[in-house]
């Protein structure tokens, strides 16, 4: 052996000469190899690839045509985008590929952008600049950041559309989320436009909350708040049995009373065991608040807090005194004050504290509370942070309790601690940290929230979006959300407006809620008599729609300061309502008008004006429309609805005057039944 | 009879164009050769006679050469790769990536710059080693020692300023790092880390700096001193050789004069 290296060494090295050639073609073979890996480079066999692809096509001449070859690359200054993505990934712009699966040659799904103005990286992040799959596509030393899942990719329309987007279901949910659950009282969320994300839900101030509930209700619900409402957006703490006990305890004993809250109410409840339900009903609680029915289904809207189980948690005498004016112990609440008399009160406190559950208390016995245990369960509300979402007496609410948000998008990997066994990525830590806070440390004070996968999925969409791109990007290229107005109507009206709580459900001047319709301009829109009867006793407009406004039970003044109120200042200033006559339009143009609307435009497809013969019933029926519309608005809105109602489903079908004159008069024409309509809910 | 590629080689050193520009003849004496060394501006620097002993790989283990070897890949990639570079941030990041991902042979360019880099500084480290366990530091050639190691640090600054120019996370902090050491040096630590890094922090501005060290200052320096390193060797009589030391001589001679009294 050692022979043969010997005569090796000899024959390679042997004289100066033989050295020298050798070295020469090492050397020489080591320079090869660069331009040989250069030549066998991945984009290259890519490319070869689609070509023999495309050769037996029937398109291929034109695909060949289109096809261009080397490192293609798309180059975008402002965003920061240099994508050579398309070198490998040749027929994203082929729409005549749609049979093609394989990657990387598949047609890009078509979407509102066109590529070369966004490249690629902006939504699908990972490595723009590779031109290797690995280092393109996944997290390496150099690159932290790989292609994002596609079950996120709604998060990076995010980075740019900063308000609700059609089309982005996830993204949209995920935003809506992070407000509902109050994630943003704990975190701060800086939004890229100098705004601070606001929180939406309403948690109860804890100040007199011994007027509302007993201390074993607090208990029972600190233990588990989904437990008494599967709705709850309360999170589960996992707190041990003896500090529950405790923070009960401070709880109430922090709680001073109010007067209100203790009066005994004189009138009785009604013999008729049906009273309850139907008055719930009747003043559509379910507009707002559900109840868990035999089936186990929630029937109700999400505005309100569930009472299933009501019944088992609030004191009488704070029942009646909230059902009379909410306002009085929460002046903020969402709910309206109903103005019920006594008896409806107690109709009311019937019905709901019928809805118990005696599971929920059975196990729940505590002993009197100590000081120790006061002093201790403060301690823990202070540490908890519940101050961050809850009003409790002595306590400051924490500022940045919980870590930041605002850029959690585009937080290092280095940064972060994964569990064993988790994928190292960012989309999976935000996920399982939503999913399960304490996964991570039993000392976490993070909650446990009880989201689906699918909330979760939609929160780390919405959390991703907050990345540094979205924070950095010029203001030409961004699309600003619609800002949330701090409008509040003024005077008495005003008063009345914010007592009603009007702004619940509807907008005016860009505040308010959704559920119904905006008034920004009512008081160009309909006539003062329809509204004062309105006010006074409302009835629905859509056939297909049981949902009504409620009956807040006006008084005559009330309704007729109100109407006064919104004719005066809710005004379109394009439309003067008084600029065409609410009746004595020529019989011709009527018959005109009918015509157009049975024949040209068909607009019984949507609504009634007959009941006998019309069928339609998604937009409001027209029986009455004539007594309560002016002739103005409905000549405005026959020529453009979407600049009088944007998003509204009426089509803009391009009127001439002529014709918008005629169904005007028509449709004023159309008086109705008068009171039979109204009557009707 | 066909000529042997030594006549065609001698032939060629006849004509009047070489003549002009070797101007030491074309003869093969001991002058001759002695002179094509002295007459060349790049060869002068060294002696014109060497011994074949000091020739051998086990003499010096050519770790001098090999470290000259180095440094000269080290300019030759060094030169093509300031072509697609731009010392601004954070342009410079995405410089590397356009030489690994779509410049011809780019990555090729900068790993081997990179090898060639660390293997200096090894290199550099053993030439001393070697140096140092062989006296070659002795008298006459402590002053070449002194610029030994003036160039070790030439080679050290070199690699630590070109340490910052790929402008990633481990430039970043390795800087970060290194100019904090600097800035604890007594009394003006605070003044040198501010003239290094142009600022108070590692940014544009000590960008900037570090790729001017990087490719100008210091290599020309590094050459100045290296010329001077080469030039000592002649000039300190040529590579060390213990047998051919004046001590070495003089304890011989007096060892063979002892010998030689002992003998009467």
């Amino acid at each position: 052996m050692k022979e043969k290296l010997k005569s090796l060494w000899q024959k390679l090295f042997g004289d100066s000469v033989r050295a020298f050639g050798v070295v020469s073609l090492v050397f020489l073979v080591s320079l090869a190899i660069a331009p040989a890996k250069n030549y066998f480079s991945e984009w290259r066999h890519y490319q070869h690839g689609y070509l023999k692809m495309i050769r037996n096509r029937s398109d291929a001449v034109t695909l060949q045509r289109h096809f261009q070859g080397g490192i293609q690359q798309i180059w975008l200054p402002d965003l920061g985008v240099v994508d050579r993505c398309t070198s490998c990934h040749v027929g994203l712009k082929e729409a005549s590929l749609a049979d093609v699966n394989v990657q990387p040659f598949r047609p890009h799904p078509v979407i509102p952008h066109k590529l070369d103005q966004f490249g690629c990286t902006v939504c699908h992040r990972g490595q723009g600049a590779a031109t290797t799959v690995a280092e393109a596509h996944n997290s390496t030393l150099a690159w932290e950041q790989p292609i994002l899942p596609a079950k996120y990719i709604e998060s990076s329309c995010g980075e740019c559309h900063r308000g609700p987007l059609p089309g982005v279901p996830q993204l949209n949910q995920g935003r809506h989320l992070l407000s509902r659950y109050g994630c943003v009282r704990c975190h701060t969320v800086k939004l890229p436009d100098a705004t601070t994300m606001k929180p939406t839900d309403d948690p109860p101030s804890l100040e007199h909350i011994a007027d509302k509930t007993t201390r074993e209700w607090i208990y029972a619900w600190l233990k588990d708040p989904q437990a008494y409402a599967s709705t709850a957006t309360m999170p589960n703490f996992k707190l041990s049995d003896d500090d529950v006990r405790d923070i009960s305890a401070f709880l109430i004993a922090n709680s001073t009373p109010l007067p209100g809250d203790t009066a005994t109410l004189t009138a009785k409840a009604p013999t008729d065991p049906t009273a309850g339900a139907s008055l719930y009903g009747e003043s559509f609680c379910a507009s707002c608040h559900a109840v868990q029915n035999a089936a186990g289904n929630l029937v109700g809207g999400d505005l309100g807090p569930e009472l299933t189980r009501i019944g088992s948690k609030v004191r009488p005498e704070w029942l009646q005194a909230w059902l009379r004016n909410p306002r009085d112990y929460d002046p903020e609440t969402a709910m309206p004050h109903y103005r019920f008399n006594d008896p409806q009160v107690a109709t009311f406190t019937g019905f709901l504290l019928a809805k118990t559950d005696s599971d929920l208390l059975a196990n729940v016995h505590l002993e009197a509370a100590t000081p120790e245990q006061i002093a201790h369960g403060k301690r823990l509300v202070s540490d908890y942070g519940c101050a961050s979402c809850h009003e409790i007496g002595g306590i400051k609410k924490p500022e940045n309790f919980a870590p930041e948000l605002s850029r959690i998008g585009s937080k290092p990997i280095t940064q972060l601690v994964f569990l064993p066994g988790m994928q190292h990525t960012l989309p999976d830590y935000v996920a399982a940290k939503i999913k399960q806070p304490r996964w991570f440390g039993q000392a976490l004070k993070m909650p446990q929230y009880s989201f689906t996968p699918a909330q979760i999925d939609s929160l780390a969409t919405a959390l991703l979006a907050l990345n540094d791109r979205a924070a950095t990007l010029p203001p030409s290229l961004t699309v600003a959300a619609k800002l949330e107005s701090d409008y509040q109507p003024a005077g008495k009206a005003g008063k009345l407006m914010t007592d009603l709580a009007c702004f619940s459900c509807h907008r005016i001047n860009g505040h308010g809620g959704d559920m119904a319709p905006d008034l920004t301009w009512e008081g160009s829109s309909v006539q003062r008599e329809w509204l004062v009867e309105f006010l006074k006793n409302p009835n629905t407009l859509r056939p297909a729609l049981v949902r009504r406004m409620p009956r807040f039970n006006l008084t005559d003044t009330e309704a007729n300061e109100l109407t006064d109120y919104i004719m005066t200042v809710y005004q379109n200033p394009a439309i003067d309502r008084d600029s065409m006559p609410l009746s004595g339009y020529p019989q011709g143009q009527v018959e005109l008008g009918k015509q157009l609307f049975y024949g040209k435009y068909a607009c019984q497809g949507c609504h009634i004006v007959d009941t006998k013969t019309d069928k339609g019933y998604i937009g409001p029926t027209l029986t009455n429309v004539g007594s309560r519309l002016t002739a103005a608005w409905i000549f405005e809105w026959m020529k453009n609805p979407q600049a009088l109602r944007p998003g509204t489903a009426e089509p803009n079908r391009a009127m001439s005057d002529e014709d918008a004159r005629a169904l005007t008069a028509f449709l004023i024409s159309q008086k109705g039944g008068g009171k039979s309509e109204v009557a009707k809910k | 009879m066909a000529k042997t590629f030594d006549q065609y080689f001698e032939d060629l050193r006849g004509t009047r164009v070489w003549r002009s520009i070797f101007r030491s003849g074309a003869g093969s004496s001991t002058l001759h050769r002695a002179l094509a060394i002295q007459q060349n501006v790049f060869l002068h620097l060294f002696s014109t006679k060497v011994r074949t002993r000091m020739l051998s790989f086990s003499g010096t283990w050519y770790l001098g050469t090999l470290t000259l070897g180095t440094f000269l890949i080290l300019v030759a990639t060094g030169i093509p790769l300031m072509l697609y570079y731009h010392p601004s941030a954070p342009q410079a990041y995405a410089d590397t990536k356009d030489l690994q991902f779509v410049v011809s042979s780019g990555l090729f360019l900068r790993n081997l710059h990179r090898w060639s880099a660390h293997a200096m500084v090894f290199l550099v480290f053993a030439h001393m080693f070697k140096v140092f366990y062989r006296g070659a530091y002795r008298t006459p050639r402590e002053f070449n020692w002194v610029i030994g190691v003036v160039l070790l640090l030439m080679t050290l600054l070199l690699s630590y300023t070109g340490y910052l120019l790929p402008w990633d996370q481990l430039a970043y902090w390795a800087i970060t790092v290194g100019s904090n050491i600097a800035s604890a040096v007594p009394v003006m630590g605070d003044k040198i880390h501010f003239l290094l890094l142009g600022g108070h922090a590692v940014n544009a501005n000590a960008l900037l700096r570090f790729y001017v060290l990087h490719c100008m200052i210091l290599p020309l320096t590094a050459m100045f001193f290296v010329a001077i390193h080469f030039w000592r060797i002649r000039k300190d009589g040529g590579l060390y050789s213990h047998a051919s030391e004046p001590a070495t001589l003089r304890a011989n001679a007096s060892a063979v004069a002892t010998t030689a009294k002992e003998a009467q």
